[in-house]
């Protein structure tokens, strides 16, 4: 099924929020969950708007991972289409309602820590040296709401080692109580670019802490 | 060249990207939507190495069975040739993967229609300076761990010397970290003129900073958000000659056009249409 269909229906079956963003109908709208008095926010009709708004915090800091949990305020959208809708979505939370789709029918390729790791080349092949505990540390700082994280993690350290215990690895991706609020969950099917950035560095302090 | 439209199809531009320099991903954004709006292709998407969405994601936002992988590099090396493909599982030109069928085109530097990019960029920032009297400098980065980095600016430097119309007295393909060094441009232009253009996909560091340091109009490390004016205040009065700067050669729109034609020479060379 087209993905502009599966929001679409999800839409009809009462789903209003992914991440940070509440999603209305009629017509089509997205804000800033925390936002609620819709008639002070800046007015945006254009799609492709959504990626300035994410670039920075309101802070002014770079949001590179997108799942932060630092989505800056004070802003609305409104589309004549649900396919303008889903294009906004993809760039405020890029590839979420694919990856929602996919787990739902069981299709997401879902790639465990060390295999990704493993397949690592050139300078971050050095990060499959980190160890388990190591990588346990990492989910636990990197991962999850308190590190600004909102997504679900589906991967383990490998096929047998589950994650450790942890508001990272219990996250259901979902902001508020899953009970009252209807949302899109946000997953992650392998571990970011930025976490094996941080394995590899991990790595290193280890085998510089053995060296000694 | 003209491109034949694939409104069934999807074309998925891959950057680089960074976790420091938003500006560094913008531009593949800009030629993402040029070609959307053209409506040549059913979908236009854009993945990268270190933001999101990351490669691997990217798939999931497809709709279409068909994808067309266009690397938004500007040379062959160890991203187009290894990591592309193995993030993809692509073992050809075009490979079925997980019932999607992925065309991988080459990287849009290494395109000859780049040429008339580079020549209309020095006309723009160098409006009415007499080509004669002007040395054409285009700097690349240049490692010597990969030879492809500098290949395809010396195949753009040899293919404007050769072009009918060419009149720059000289044009000298030049690098950051390896010989002929851009901070030699000084000794290396024999003429009134030199005009700079940054052989790159997106301003950022090299191009607002680093490169602006070796011409020597740059003293020290400037802040990001004000580093577009390096590109406003042209020309330079350096070393008794008349130095024009361009920003990086990706952030022209038309771009969009090389990605094209790049997809049609895969189409030509491999049949796919």
């Amino acid at each position: 099924m087209m993905l502009t269909k599966v929001l679409s229906d999800a839409l009809d079956s009462g789903i209003n929020q992914i991440g940070q963003l509440r999603i209305l109908r009629h017509p089509f709208r997205l804000h800033h969950i925390d936002d609620v008095n819709l008639d002070s926010l800046e007015l945006h009709t254009n799609p492709d708007d959504a990626r300035e708004i994410g670039l920075y915090t309101s802070g002014g800091e770079y949001r590179f991972t997108k799942g932060e949990l630092s989505l800056r305020t004070g802003w609305i959208f409104e589309f004549e289409s649900v396919e303008e809708l889903r294009r906004a979505i993809d760039l405020f939370y890029p590839a979420s309602l694919g990856l929602w789709n996919a787990t739902n029918q069981g299709k997401a390729r879902v790639q465990n820590l060390r295999d990704k790791l493993n397949r690592q080349t050139g300078m971050y092949r050095h990060a499959r040296n980190v160890s388990d505990e190591g990588a346990q540390e990492l989910v636990r700082s990197l991962c999850g709401p308190s590190n600004k994280c909102v997504k679900k993690i589906l991967w383990k350290i490998d096929e047998t080692t589950a994650l450790e215990d942890s508001e990272a690895s219990r996250f259901n991706g979902i902001i508020g109580d899953e009970e009252t609020v209807a949302a899109i969950p946000m997953v992650c099917q392998e571990a970011c670019n930025f976490f094996v950035a941080q394995a590899r560095k991990r790595a290193k302090k280890e085998f510089e802490a053995s060296e000694q | 060249m003209e491109f034949s439209p694939k409104p069934d199809a999807a074309l998925l531009i891959v950057g680089h990207g960074s976790t420091e320099n938003p500006d560094s991903s913008t531009p593949y954004f800009d030629h993402a939507k040029e070609i959307r709006d053209r409506n040549v292709f059913g979908e236009v998407h854009c993945c990268f190495w270190k933001e999101e969405p990351s490669m691997r994601e990217a798939v999931y936002m497809i709709d279409a069975d068909e994808i067309y992988v266009v690397p938004d590099f500007i040379s062959e090396g160890y991203f187009t040739q290894e990591v592309i493909p193995r993030e993809f599982g692509l073992t050809g030109p075009t490979t079925v993967v997980n019932n999607k069928t992925f065309h991988y085109c080459d990287p849009v530097g290494i395109h000859p229609s780049m040429t008339s990019l580079i020549l209309q960029r020095t006309d723009e920032v160098a409006p009415g300076v007499p080509q004669e009297e002007s040395t054409l400098f285009i700097v690349g980065h240049g490692t010597g761990l990969n030879k492809n980095s500098t290949k395809a600016i010396k195949d753009q430097v040899d293919h404007i010397k050769t072009l009918p119309n060419c009149r720059f007295f000289d044009v000298i393909d030049t690098y950051m970290e390896e010989p002929p060094f851009i901070a030699d441009w000084g000794k290396l232009a024999k003429t009134p003129n030199a005009i700079v253009v940054p052989f790159f996909i997106a301003d950022g560091l090299h191009s607002y900073q680093d490169i602006p340091m070796m011409l020597g109009f740059e003293k020290e490390e400037g802040l990001a958000a004000s580093q577009k004016e390096i590109f406003r205040r042209n020309p330079y009065h350096l070393q008794e000659k008349t130095l024009y700067y361009s920003a990086a050669i990706g952030t022209e729109p038309k771009m969009a056009d090389v990605i094209l034609d790049q997809i049609s020479t895969f189409d030509a060379q491999n049949d796919a249409h």
